[in-house]
């Protein structure tokens, strides 16, 4: 198996995250974008709304409709993806990250309005729906669009009777169980929750407990980002905030 | 990615337009020596699959399609492959050393200057502003030498022959420029990625 020794998985210990690298506004003509790297995975993450509804049909009187549309870039992954006008899998994550915003986004604020949420995997190795929600959380922070509280993202798996925490491709291909948990961290409140193949009862406490201890980490990193952001665009206005 | 009015199928029109001007670029037997991938001469060679994503686009995205490109291929590298055996029991053993690599000869690829007719005179670099005030377009692809490699019209507009000339005289000088700058960009980037 690949994780072999008790210390963890290549140099890291079984609590221990990948690096996590993020950068906010990269992309001037969108209202929000980010970008999030954990270890080799990248994603890059643009906003455009809150804007008229596209569709008359679609249209909420009561709050704004959430569009999201994840995609996976042909030079992501080791062999070359086709670029599929209809995949499954794709449609699949985009309506989970559409239902996570859903909860965490204040729509009530911008009623018969539509937020674009486009998600654009640049590398994949292992986690990337994690990757996705914690930079769309960013992107729609730089976009200025209020949220309950940040929506942070973790996936762990079991193995040897320890949780392990943000696993890689070559991790996930050992077929283990795997657990993803996106989490309002304040509040510990889960907002996702996604479990691939088979994860003993006994196990389960254990990995929630850590897998949101995970998410509280990346927390605080991306709240780093988003002070050390406020600080140098307000700087350009000659305001020095407290943070 | 690139903007609301790329969701969907509003890109495809674009994306051809993009496709077509790199293929017409790379067409030239001489811009890429494809010779060099070959491993195993009628049997196994390297296949180069070139991917563009536009994050953003603001104009010119042409240009900026070919000095990607330009600068992907300067940054490829292929891992040397070393074959053993004959007929059914050769083998192949493609190297894991991160630094036993070799990489492509970019010395032919070109460039694209795209030229745009606005008026009675003609811009490059364009913003989407300008572009939406222009009538026709000339893509010059140009070498670091200076030659003109390949060249296409496009958009709907009428080009006057003599200012035809004119502008692919611009296209060429600005070309080499943008080789030596690019080149320049490329070895100091390198040359900090080795450190």
């Amino acid at each position: 198996a690949v994780v072999s020794t008790q210390s963890g998985h290549y140099g890291r210990g079984p609590n221990e995250m990948r690096k996590l690298k993020c950068e906010m506004g990269l992309v001037q003509d969108a209202d929000g974008s980010a970008i999030v790297e954990q270890g080799y995975t990248r994603v890059l993450v643009t906003i455009y709304g809150p804007h008229e509804c596209k569709l008359k049909s679609d249209r909420n009187t009561d709050k704004a409709i959430i569009s999201c549309s994840y995609k996976k870039a042909s030079f992501s992954t080791g062999t070359r993806l086709k670029q599929l006008q209809s995949d499954s899998r794709a449609t699949e994550i985009s309506v989970m990250i559409q239902s996570t915003f859903e909860a965490a986004v204040l729509l009530e604020k911008y009623p018969k309005a539509q937020i674009d949420i486009n998600v654009q995997v640049l590398q994949g190795d292992g986690g990337e729906r994690c990757v996705a929600i914690n930079a769309t959380t960013l992107a729609l922070i730089d976009a200025g669009i209020p949220m309950r509280d940040y929506v942070c993202a973790c996936a762990a798996t079991i193995y040897q009777d320890q949780a392990i925490l943000d696993i890689n491709y070559l991790e996930e291909s050992c077929r283990g169980p795997l657990f993803m948990l996106a989490v309002m961290p304040k509040t510990e409140k889960i907002v996702q929750l996604q479990l691939d193949n088979r994860l003993h009862n006994d196990h389960l406490d254990r990995v929630v407990r850590q897998t949101i201890q995970g998410c509280k980490d990346i927390q605080a990193l991306l709240d780093r980002k988003v002070k050390e952001n406020t600080v140098e665009a307000a700087a350009a206005y000659d305001i020095k905030p407290k943070v | 990615t690139a903007s609301p009015q790329f969701v969907g199928k509003g890109s495809e029109q674009k994306e051809q337009e993009v496709l077509a001007l790199l293929d017409l670029l790379y067409s030239s037997v001489d811009s890429l020596n494809l010779t060099t991938l070959c491993v195993v001469p009628e049997q196994t060679c390297w296949a180069i699959n070139i991917d563009v994503l536009f994050v953003q686009c603001g104009g010119n995205i042409f240009d900026a399609a070919s000095l990607g490109l330009r600068a992907a291929l300067y940054s490829t590298t292929l891992p040397q492959v070393s074959v053993s055996g004959e007929g059914i029991e050769m083998e192949l053993d493609i190297s894991d050393d991160p630094y036993n690599v070799w990489k492509l000869d970019i010395s032919n690829a070109p460039i694209c200057v795209t030229l745009y007719q606005i008026g009675h005179s003609y811009a490059v670099d364009v913003t989407e502003e300008e572009e939406a005030c222009s009538n026709g377009y000339v893509h010059v692809g140009v070498l670091p030498s200076g030659d003109v490699s390949a060249m296409l019209k496009s958009g709907a507009g009428n080009l006057d022959p003599h200012r035809l000339l004119q502008m692919i005289e611009t296209g060429t000088e600005l070309g080499i420029e943008m080789h030596r700058q690019l080149d320049k960009l490329l070895q100091s980037e390198e040359r900090t990625a080795i450190l």
